[in-house]
């Protein structure tokens, strides 16, 4: 197990840091995918894994979404959003995209390949300064009435569209809609500066 | 734009952010997010809320390996230009550079018509406006989308491929020019071939050509079969080279 002492997590919000990268990377700064890289794969990773529940593929969805923002740095909107949603942003459609695509063939083992995933202790630290930083977003998240919190983490982490929520849940769609609104409102609220 | 289409447009932001939206819907999105600061401060809060999402998830430290692997697999890959600053550079092709020039002009078209068509405007005018900025490069795409019988398919994501916005523009004259944006790469060892259906029988029309970005792009003369008034135009993955007929998974598909 190996572990990179230069990892740190990225805070939420607007970085001046994230900023610089990716102004350099636009100009063709390779250097810069590394620095990017550093901060914010442990989080693309932790997402991706969530979502395809596969560390192989979790990891190729790292490598594609470290390319594609090597490669689309220039389109880059920061009126829509921080560089590390816009990283994570991809990291959701890519994955999501190789969950549909693995339930559409045969399954072969839909178990959890966690241990291909780095778990010893020296990680512990990092993960904890990470998750420290995300401490009050993930409050805000188990504070979400749980009816919400599903119909969320359905659209979120499985890709479901609302009328494939209200199906799973057995819910009218209006009521799907509302969930997801209600629980991005609070959201929405609780990372306001 | 009218307080009713904004209040419309904003009411699909939720859906929009966790990319429930049909490429349609999410193109009329877009367009509206060029124009409205409102709704663009809106998707920036929504955007924070769902990196917030992404926050609940415990970060991972990755390997020093996968580091490696990244890097090494960056090396190798070409960066997109700045789209704008890449049109605006291009000059009238020498014939010497025709292989270049070819290049430029799909990536021009590719910028012109995926990006614009996607993301600043759905209108017909507006897109013929912008393309005509650089016919030289698009003579072929813009004799196309100039045609009088020109007609507009908006091709639905399927399988794997949910989440991409594709059009085709179908002159039974001029030819068929698709172009796809967010489009998957396709699974190793295929590539995706595009058909032109008319009745039963499906033509190919040639391979989407793969572009960084996740894009695609196929502009090609008439189809010998197909382009009548009954037109599905679908795309599917394929072995490389394509097949006389379809026989891979289905990724876009539209019809008029």
């Amino acid at each position: 197990m190996t572990r990179n002492s230069h990892l740190q997590a990225a805070p939420n919000g607007v970085s001046a840091a994230d900023t610089d990268v990716l102004r350099r990377l636009a100009a063709g700064d390779r250097d810069a995918v590394a620095e990017l890289y550093d901060r914010h794969a442990a989080r693309v990773l932790g997402l991706a894994y969530r979502i395809v529940r596969n560390s192989g593929d979790a990891e190729d969805v790292v490598q594609e979404v470290f390319s594609q923002a090597w490669r689309t740095a220039g389109n880059y909107e920061p009126s829509r959003g921080s560089v590390a949603g816009w990283l994570l942003m991809m990291a959701r459609t890519r994955a999501i995209d190789r969950l549909r695509a693995r339930q559409s063939r045969p399954q072969v083992d839909a178990a959890p390949d966690l241990d291909r995933l780095p778990a010893d202790t020296a990680s512990m630290s990092d993960r904890l300064i990470a998750n420290q930083q995300a401490s009050h977003v993930r409050t805000a998240m188990l504070a979400l009435p749980a009816e919400q919190k599903v119909a969320l983490e359905l659209a979120y982490f499985e890709g479901l569209t609302q009328s494939e929520i209200a199906e799973r849940l057995d819910i009218p769609l209006g009521t799907a809609k509302t969930r997801i609104r209600a629980a991005l409102a609070s959201l929405r609220r609780s990372v306001r500066p | 734009m009218t307080m009713d289409r904004h209040a419309d447009i904003a009411g699909r932001l939720d859906a929009y952010v966790l990319g429930q939206l049909s490429a349609q819907q999410a193109g009329e999105v877009e367009a509206h997010l060029h124009v409205c600061d409102v709704c663009t401060s809106e998707v920036r809060e929504l955007n924070a809320a769902l990196e917030a999402v992404a926050d609940s998830v415990p970060p991972l430290l990755p390997s020093t390996s996968l580091r490696e692997r990244v890097l090494a697999a960056v090396a190798q890959i070409p960066q997109d230009a700045p789209p704008v600053a890449r049109a605006t550079d291009n000059r009238a092709p020498r014939r010497s550079w025709m292989p270049l020039v070819a290049l430029a002009a799909a990536a021009v078209v590719l910028l012109v018509v995926g990006i614009v068509a996607f993301r600043v405007d759905q209108s017909r005018r507006e897109l013929l406006e912008r393309v005509a900025r650089y016919a030289t490069q698009t003579d072929l795409a813009l004799s196309i989308l100039t045609a009088g019988d020109m007609r507009e398919i908006p091709l639905a994501g399927r399988e794997g491929a949910a989440s991409t916005a594709a059009r085709a523009y179908v002159s039974p004259t001029r030819g068929l020019l698709v172009v796809a944006d967010r489009l998957p790469a396709p699974p190793p060892g295929r590539a995706y071939q595009v058909w032109v259906i008319e009745g039963t029988t499906p033509v190919s029309a040639g391979m989407l050509g793969e572009e960084p970005g996740g894009r695609g792009m196929l502009i090609v003369t008439p189809p010998k079969a197909g382009m009548g008034s009954n037109v599905t135009v679908a795309v599917t993955d394929e072995p490389p080279g394509g097949r006389p007929a379809p026989s891979g998974t289905i990724r876009l598909a539209g019809s008029i």
